[in-house]
C-alpha cells in the first residue's frame, strides 16, 4: 500500500442523472428497510433516510451489493451523525468500526460520504433540510407526524431528499482496513498504541490519555 | 461570473441580458436585446432607463446564463400536454396548454422545486379547466448567472413522476342520468334536474345517452343503474334521495347495484351530501338537491376530474375542504373565484 494519502479528484456531479437511474441490483428497498429497522430497534424517519442514503451512495460509487464478498473490502463510509440514519447506513452498506470501513465523523450533519477504494470515487450525500418541510406535501393524507415523514421520505425523489457532492477524500495508510500497520508503546504508561494514533512529545510517543486530553478523567485501576 | 462596468466602458461589448423599458400605457419590452453590441449612441438611452452600469458576463465552467437555466427548468417542469417556446425572455419561459383539458399540478413537486434557491415557477391552480394555448405556468431562474448544479437539481425534482405540470384531456363519456323521487316520478312536480345536468355534461364534451326517472325505491334505482351500465354508459349521475330522510334511498340503490366503493359526503358547501361510488370502473355521482339551487356545487369540482380519468375517493373529497366554501356571491364569477381552488 502506498504510504501517501489517496487522491480522489473533485468534479461537480450532474444531479439530474441521479433521479432517472433505477435501483437494479441492490436488495429491494423495503427489504432493506425492514431489516435495518429490526437491527436498529424501531422503524423511524431516520431509518428511511439512512437506507435511501446508503443505496444512493453505493450506486454512485458503482457498488450494487456492498456486503458481498467481492465488494465488502472496496468500501469505506464516513458517517457524520450518530443518529438513526447512521445505523441504517451502516446496516445497508455493511461497514463496521471493527473492519475500519466505518469512519465516524462527529459533525452533527445528516450526511455520509461513500468511498470506493478501488476506483477512488467518493460522493458525499447530504440529507436536505427542506425535505422535512416538504413531508406534509408528499404525504398530506397522513396525520401522525412520524408516519407521515416515513411515507414522505419513501416517496420523495433523490433530488429532494438529498444533495450530492463529488468529493476528494484523503485516506492515510493508517486509516485503511487490514492488519495493524504500526504499534508503539507509550513512554509514560506503557500502553500499546496502534496505527499512528500516538502523540509525539519531545520525539517520544505518548498515548492520548497521557496527554491529558482524554474524554475521561481521574482513571483509577480497579482490576 | 458578472463584471460591472460603466455604460461608457461597455461600448463595444455585448449586453449580457435584455434591458427592459416600460413606458406606461405605451410600451413594455426589451429596449435592448441580450447580445446587442453597445455603441456610443446607446449611452443616452441607457441612462434614461436608469442604467449607468452594465454587467459583462464571463461564465465559469460550472455556471450558466439565466436563459439556458430557464430552458432546463421548463423542460423539467413540463409533463404531457404542455408546450413552450424555446425563446426565453428576460430569463423567463411561459408554459402553455397543448390542448383543451384539465390542468394537473404536482403540488409537492412544485413546492420542492421552489425550495431550491434561485429558481421559481408559478402556476394556475390545480384542476383548472384550460383551453389549448392558455398560459398555465411560468418559470425563471432568478439571477443572471448561476451555478449549473442547483438548476439541474431543481429540474430533476420537477421531472419526477412525469413532470410537475400537465394537462389531462377531458374525455367524452356516454352518460346515464337517473332522476329519483316519488314526486317527480308520479308527476306531482316537474323535474328541473335534467336540463341543468345535461348542460353541464354537454359543456364538458360528453352526452346523456340514457335518462331514467325512478321513484324512491332502492330496488328500482338499482335496476335503473344496471340498465344504464348495460346500455354502455361509462358515467352515471343520480339526483335526489341523497339526504338523510327515510325516503332518501338512492345510496341503498347504489349499494344494491354492487358498488365496490361508496364515498358519501364531500368537504364542499354547497355539496356536502355529494356522493361518489364505483361499479367496476364506472363512476356514479350522487348529486344532492343543492345542484338545483346553486349554479356551482361539488359536482362542478369533481366532474371534470372524473372525466379526465382521475379516480375520486375519500381523500380527494376530503381535500376539497380547503377552498371548498362557496361565498354565494350575488353574481357568480366561478371559475374566477377561490371556490375549489385549495384542493
Amino acid at each position: 500500500m502506498d504510504s501517501g494519502p489517496i487522491k480522489i479528484r473533485l468534479r461537480a456531479v450532474n444531479s439530474k442523472s441521479l433521479a432517472g437511474v433505477i435501483y437494479k441490483i441492490m436488495q429491494n428497498f423495503e427489504t432493506l428497510l425492514k431489516s435495518s429497522a429490526l437491527a436498529h430497534g424501531h422503524l423511524c424517519p431516520g431509518q428511511v433516510v439512512g437506507v435511501r442514503m446508503a443505496m444512493l451512495g453505493c450506486r454512485l460509487i458503482g457498488l450494487d451489493d456492498p456486503k458481498s464478498h467481492g465488494q465488502i473490502k472496496k468500501l469505506i463510509v464516513f458517517i457524520e451523525m450518530d443518529r438513526c440514519a447512521g445505523d441504517a447506513v451502516a446496516h445497508v452498506t455493511g461497514v463496521k468500526l471493527g473492519r475500519r470501513s466505518l469512519k465516524f465523523m462527529d459533525y452533527g450533519i445528516m450526511a455520509a460520504t461513500f468511498v470506493n477504494l478501488e476506483t477512488h470515487r467518493a460522493f458525499r450525500v447530504i440529507s436536505t433540510e427542506e425535505s422535512r418541510d416538504l413531508a406534509s406535501l408528499y404525504a398530506s393524507e397522513i396525520m401522525d407526524k412520524s408516519v407521515r415523514q416515513i411515507s414522505a421520505y419513501k416517496r420523495m425523489p433523490d433530488s429532494v431528499l438529498f444533495r450530492v457532492q463529488k468529493v476528494n477524500v484523503n485516506l492515510d495508510k493508517f486509516d485503511m482496513p487490514g492488519p495493524t500497520q504500526k504499534k508503539v508503546t507509550c513512554i509514560k504508561c506503557g500502553q500499546v498504541v496502534r496505527d499512528n494514533r500516538e502523540v509525539i512529545i519531545n520525539d517520544q510517543p505518548v498515548c492520548r490519555p497521557c496527554t491529558g486530553k482524554a474524554y475521561f478523567y481521574m482513571p483509577r485501576e480497579v482490576t | 461570473m458578472l463584471k460591472k462596468m460603466s455604460v461608457r466602458q461597455a461600448v463595444g461589448t455585448r449586453l449580457a441580458h435584455d434591458i427592459t423599458e416600460i413606458r406606461p400605457g405605451e410600451f413594455k419590452g426589451a429596449a435592448f436585446k441580450k447580445g446587442h453590441m453597445v455603441c456610443s449612441e446607446d449611452i443616452c438611452h441607457l441612462q434614461k432607463l436608469g442604467k449607468n452600469h452594465l454587467y459583462m458576463i464571463d461564465l465559469e465552467k460550472d455556471e450558466i446564463h439565466e436563459n439556458q437555466a430557464a430552458q432546463i427548468l421548463a423542460k423539467g417542469l413540463s409533463g404531457i400536454g404542455i408546450e413552450w417556446e424555446n425563446n426565453p425572455k428576460e430569463g423567463k419561459i411561459t408554459l402553455h396548454a397543448a390542448y383543451d383539458g384539465i390542468l394537473a399540478i404536482n403540488t409537492a413537486n412544485l413546492a420542492a422545486f421552489n425550495m431550491v434557491d434561485e429558481v421559481m415557477c408559478a402556476t394556475l391552480h390545480n384542476h383548472t379547466l384550460v383551453k389549448k394555448g392558455d398560459l398555465v405556468a411560468a418559470t425563471r431562474a432568478i439571477p443572471l448567472v448561476m451555478q449549473r448544479a442547483p438548476i439541474e437539481r431543481a429540474a430533476s425534482t420537477a421531472s419526477h413522476d412525469n413532470g410537475t405540470i400537465s394537462v389531462k384531456p377531458v374525455k367524452s363519456f356516454k352518460t346515464g342520468l337517473i332522476i329519483t323521487g316519488n314526486e317527480v316520478f308520479s308527476g306531482l312536480i316537474e323535474d328541473r334536474f335534467e336540463p341543468v345536468l345535461s348542460g353541464k355534461i354537454t359543456d364538458l364534451g360528453s352526452e346523456i345517452t340514457s335518462l331514467e326517472y325512478v321513484p324512491d325505491d332502492s330496488v328500482m334505482i338499482c335496476k335503473a343503474i344496471e340498465k344504464a351500465i348495460e346500455s354502455g354508459c361509462k358515467l352515471i349521475l343520480l339526483t335526489g334521495g341523497m339526504s338523510v330522510d327515510p325516503d332518501d334511498v338512492t345510496r341503498m340503490g347504489i349499494a344494491r347495484a354492487g358498488a365496490s366503493e361508496i364515498h358519501y359526503g364531500a368537504a364542499v358547501l354547497p355539496g356536502a351530501m355529494f356522493l361518489v361510488a364505483y361499479i367496476d370502473d364506472v363512476p356514479l355521482l350522487g348529486v344532492p338537491g343543492c345542484g338545483l339551487h346553486h349554479r356551482i356545487t361539488a359536482l362542478d369540482l369533481v366532474l371534470p376530474r372524473i372525466m379526465s380519468g382521475e379516480h375520486i375517493g375519500k381523500k380527494e373529497l376530503a381535500f376539497l375542504g380547503h377552498g371548498g366554501l362557496c361565498m354565494d356571491c350575488m353574481e357568480c364569477t366561478f371559475p374566477h373565484c377561490p371556490f375549489g381552488k385549495g384542493a
